[in-house]
């Protein structure tokens, strides 16, 4: 509870600031490089889940405990979520710098990629009515996109060239004020608090639905 | 079992390797589709319908001369894709429709199997693009100025088809809705493979010096990952 409550005055702190102290960064036109504080969170907290789930389904196939599938499952669904506004805040950022919504652009390519994957392994899930092997197969299957991800990453910009902004608003680079810097780390420190509540949630959730399926079944 | 000479009886067992497993049910695969010619008579149909529909609506002129070798490469891929997504699960479904998957557990070891099945799809695989690739390029006149480049292409784009597709055809076979499934779970593990594809044979029917090569190797190594991984994995989604 507490830390809900500290999460929403964090998030709106952030929020509040990222539009009303920082300035918009220099080479970009008016205030599309606020997006920042947004679109690259939801990409990092996308990243993070997929990697999450993909080690869950390992230590699943490994110990076959079914408190890490809950985990895999539960990260791979927050993860497709926050790749989806990924995709959407950096569709709306590409409309406004480089003028269309769409362009196939690497970044874009492979996120639709990862998009793609994930929907497919949603669908393994539902079509598999054992939970044994239900369990079995999305581990083994995340397993096996995640062994192609390499491909996309060598593959794909060796067919077009990237008009991703890489330097201007890398927080590696020292292109970045401080004040930019600090408040996109609190962003990215939100998001990911963000992230770990539902998280929890919905681990929470399955493993309720899990033992009420259970009980439900013994009564017969 | 026989005597040794100090007196001790050893026993000694007619060890298969997996290597002879794998091509007992490569055979038996082979002979059992012979017979039936479901698979092989299935992706043949639809990969002909897809090829007269394109050459029947593009033919051999419509396309610019400069814009035919990426969007010839393009159209290629795409029939030998979607032809082999339509009948490569068939190696595993037609187990357990007929229900010889707990006798083929029993009898050999997953591996085995696994390298077996594959073994069969790329049989599948080879006679697709033996048929399907020569027509191609007569139908649509597709001037390939190296051979060798594009017939590499081919064979190891043909690996990676295979490599990638014989562990989710084993997956789908024990679960619900299987033929569209199958499709659904192939395509975005193959679309690294595919885009490799379609710049290598672009690249092959290119005038400039063959730059098709680096795809080649992309393209070989997904195959010897997808099958190393798929390798490791079988035995997981194999036994219960």
């Amino acid at each position: 509870m507490i830390y809900k409550i500290l999460l929403t005055i964090w998030m709106n702190l952030i929020i509040a600031a990222v539009f009303l102290y920082v300035e918009p960064a220099a080479g970009f036109p008016g205030e599309v490089s606020r997006i920042l504080f947004f679109h690259v969170p939801t990409a990092w907290v996308a990243t993070l889940a997929f990697l999450l789930s993909m080690i869950a389904s390992s230590v699943y196939l490994i110990t076959r405990k079914v408190n890490a599938d809950f985990l895999a499952q539960s990260s791979a669904e927050l993860g497709f979520l926050f790749c989806f506004l990924a995709t959407v805040t950096g569709s709306i950022f590409a409309k406004a710098t480089w003028g269309s919504f769409w362009n196939w652009d690497p970044r874009q390519t492979s996120i639709v990629m990862l998009l793609m994957i994930y929907g497919a392994y949603f669908v393994l899930r539902s079509a598999v009515p054992d939970h044994e092997k239900r369990r079995m197969f999305a581990g083994v299957y995340s397993i096996l996109a995640f062994c192609t991800v390499p491909f996309l990453v060598f593959v794909v910009p060796r067919i077009t060239t990237s008009l991703h902004p890489e330097d201007t608003l890398n927080p590696a680079n020292p292109g970045m004020d401080i004040k930019t810097l600090i408040f996109f780390l609190g962003s990215l420190c939100a998001y990911t608090g963000l992230f770990v509540w539902m998280l929890r949630l919905k681990v929470r959730m399955l493993r309720i639905m899990d033992r009420e399926q259970r009980a439900f079944r013994s009564n017969f | 079992m026989h005597p040794t000479k100090s007196g001790r009886w050893i026993t000694q067992t007619v060890s298969s390797t997996y290597l002879s497993e794998a091509v007992a049910i490569w055979l038996r695969d082979l002979r059992s589709e012979f017979r039936t010619r479901y698979a092989v008579n299935s992706i043949l149909m639809f990969a002909l319908t897809t090829l007269v529909a394109v050459s029947f609506s593009i033919g051999s002129f419509r396309i610019e001369e400069s814009e035919r070798p990426f969007l010839y490469a393009v159209l290629l891929w795409i029939i030998l894709v979607f032809s082999a997504l339509s009948g490569l699960s068939r190696s595993f479904v037609k187990e357990q429709e007929a229900g010889t998957m707990d006798i083929l557990k029993l009898s050999a070891r997953p591996q085995a199997v696994f390298l077996g099945k594959l073994f069969f799809n790329l049989t599948m695989l080879a006679v697709l693009e033996l048929i399907i690739v020569p027509a191609f390029i007569l139908l649509m006149g597709y001037k390939i100025i190296f051979p060798g480049c594009f017939v590499a292409m081919m064979v190891t784009g043909g690996l990676g088809l295979g490599a990638g597709t014989t562990l989710v055809a084993a997956m789908i076979a024990q679960a619900n809705a299987r033929g569209a499934l199958f499709s659904a779970l192939s395509f975005p593990l193959l679309l690294p493979l595919i885009i490799t594809a379609i710049k290598g044979s672009e690249r092959a029917a290119y005038g400039i010096s063959a730059a098709g090569w680096p795809e080649v190797k992309i393209a070989a190594a997904y195959a010897v990952i997808m099958i190393t991984v798929s390798l490791l994995l079988f035995p997981l989604i194999w036994e219960e």
